[in-house]
């Protein structure tokens, strides 16, 4: 019984990967042809040699803006987090509900000001411009606090009895203890980041500066649909993620799990 | 040497979280909290970002509340987070319950029912439109099997549903996922000592399961709120706002009314009701929730 319903959820996934693959006319064929009746293995060669679609340039930008974004994000989440958690200052709650509270604000309801802001900031259609934005998740750091929260607070005791500086202690027990913790957060946002359409769309404005779902939004052919195509290059956005899912499955898990759902 | 807890320099050591947590709140403070406030700032001009900022007061708010576009928007996305909420909700809730007990090959169907989550919603829009193409799959099956013609995507009654359909088949398996967590934290005992006073499956899922789940539910249905309103991708990707305007949510929208429109005043209102939504329903279910004890 569970097998259908899981079926039912992986195969609109499973269709994308074989209408990819299928000649532009086999794809909406009455009647229905589900399997490709002739294999069409130039579609995913037409995606990324298209000429008006720089695709291994989106793939590329894509990557840049991920990596930097995560490493931001995951800089910012850890120290923010240990400094929530183990620290008693005045504030500390405070400050905490505060960037709890950034949680209710979606990207929809800041987008113009953010957009006015980015432009104002000179960072409009450039690297920075994605990065900055797309690397804040009050997610994350509510995440990593609630991780290093359950870090005992002997051993960072100790360690300052042995005369190690905050900074000291933070490098070489509190960042080698969170790794489950940091690896989830990783892939937690790097899917975020990198499945992201909204804010390309608005910041970016030349074509060699687009984005992976920036790019496949725009796909479409001059006379015609490429509709191989453009399942092609959607299946190509989906299987960096996918790849790292199947082999990372658990942490992905995790990463929810870690919400600390008993307060 | 040992150092008592309220000495002064245990006490200055504190002050170092300040150092630590400033990168983090500079950056949300610059990059979220203003634009917020910026928001609510520029509610109250008319501009279209290369003139100059036009103070119109209130007229911007007095003007959305009769303007039928930003009412059928309204009502499009309140529609939409809702039935989807319902229907995620349960789905999620008895999907979890299904996959706490031993069962074959429970990873693999676990991880099925997770992947829609983690691909991309614009591809996954695009695939849907084309099932949902008066030739594609649905279509096909539905003409076939129930010897119906639906029009998914292109009656303004039906098109609505389609996307919730679309919505709550990618998001599933991450409440569902939330809501697995939150149950294999409940002790077994609990479970163990109702059947022996003869609990049957509903009395231990109103008694024990429920109760024990309300961290995890808040959890769960204020994130489904939020991340449901705030929907964007799929509407622009599937249909643009959809025949007639009955799929353009509230994020569309503003989108429209800022980057197509260049309304810039007039867009910033429209975010502003919609914080003020979100608020209002945040509010709303944390009273729910804490008033259950």
């Amino acid at each position: 019984m569970l097998i259908i319903i899981g079926l039912i959820f992986i195969f609109p996934i499973i269709w994308m990967v074989l209408s990819s693959l299928k000649l532009n006319k086999d794809v909406l064929a009455i009647p229905i042809k589900f399997l490709p009746p002739t294999w069409n293995f130039k579609s995913y060669y037409n995606v990324f040699t298209s000429q008006g679609y720089d695709f291994p340039r989106y793939f590329l930008n894509s990557v840049i803006v991920a990596i930097f974004a995560v490493l931001i994000n995951v800089f910012l989440s850890t120290i923010a987090g240990y400094g929530f958690a183990k620290y008693k200052f005045k504030g500390n709650s405070f400050l905490f509900i505060v960037i709890l509270s950034t949680m209710m604000i979606p990207f929809q309801s800041i987008i113009i000001p953010l957009f006015v802001l980015i432009k104002k900031m000179g960072l409009a259609n450039s690297y920075l411009g994605l990065i900055l934005p797309e690397s804040l998740s009050g997610f994350c750091i509510f995440l990593m606090r609630q991780f290093i929260k359950s870090i005992p607070d002997e051993v960072i005791e100790s360690a300052r009895v042995d005369g190690a500086s905050e900074f000291r202690i933070f490098f070489s027990i509190i960042i080698p203890m969170s790794k489950l913790a940091i690896i989830s957060i990783i892939i937690f946002h790097l899917q975020w980041v990198w499945n992201l359409l909204i804010w390309p769309l608005i910041v970016i404005t030349s074509p060699e500066m687009r984005t992976v779902p920036l790019g496949i939004s725009l796909f479409s052919g001059v006379y015609f649909t490429p509709y191989p195509e453009q399942l092609a290059a959607g299946v190509s956005a989906i299987a960096p993620i996918l790849l790292l899912y199947i082999f990372l499955s658990r942490y992905f898990q995790t990463s929810i799990n870690i919400t600390g759902l008993k307060e | 040497m040992k150092r008592k807890k309220n000495s002064y320099y245990y006490n200055k050591l504190q002050n170092y979280g300040y150092i630590f947590i400033a990168p983090a709140i500079i950056m949300f403070f610059i990059f979220l909290i203003y634009p917020m406030i910026y928001s609510f700032y520029l509610s109250f001009f008319d501009w279209n970002l290369v003139g100059p900022k036009i103070f119109v007061g209130f007229k911007n708010f007095i003007n959305l509340l009769s303007d039928g576009r930003f009412l059928n928007s309204y009502k499009v996305t309140i529609y939409f987070t809702f039935l989807s909420l319902l229907i995620i909700m349960i789905l999620s809730f008895f999907l979890a319950l299904s996959f706490t007990a031993n069962i074959r090959f429970k990873n693999i169907l676990q991880s099925m029912v997770f992947l829609p989550v983690i691909c991309t919603m614009v591809a996954i829009a695009i695939v849907w439109k084309f099932m949902f193409q008066s030739t594609g799959l649905l279509s096909y099956i539905s003409s076939i099997i129930f010897h119906v013609k639906i029009p998914w995507l292109t009656s303004y009654t039906v098109a609505p549903y389609s996307m919730i359909f679309v919505y709550v088949w990618k998001a599933v398996g991450y409440y569902m996922v939330i809501f697995l967590a939150g149950l294999l934290n409940i002790p077994e005992v609990y479970y163990e000592a109702a059947e022996i006073d003869g609990a049957g499956f509903w009395s231990k899922l109103i008694y024990i399961t429920i109760p024990q789940l309300k961290n995890t539910i808040i959890l769960a249905f204020t994130s489904c709120v939020i991340f449901t309103f705030s929907a964007f991708e799929q509407q622009y990707v599937m249909t643009g706002g959809g025949p007639s305007r009955s799929t353009e949510v509230l994020g569309l929208l503003i989108y429209k009314e800022a980057f197509e429109y260049n309304k810039f005043g007039y867009g910033s209102a429209i975010s502003v009701m919609f914080f003020i939504t979100l608020l209002f329903f945040s509010i709303i279910q944390l009273r729910i929730f804490k008033s259950e004890t």
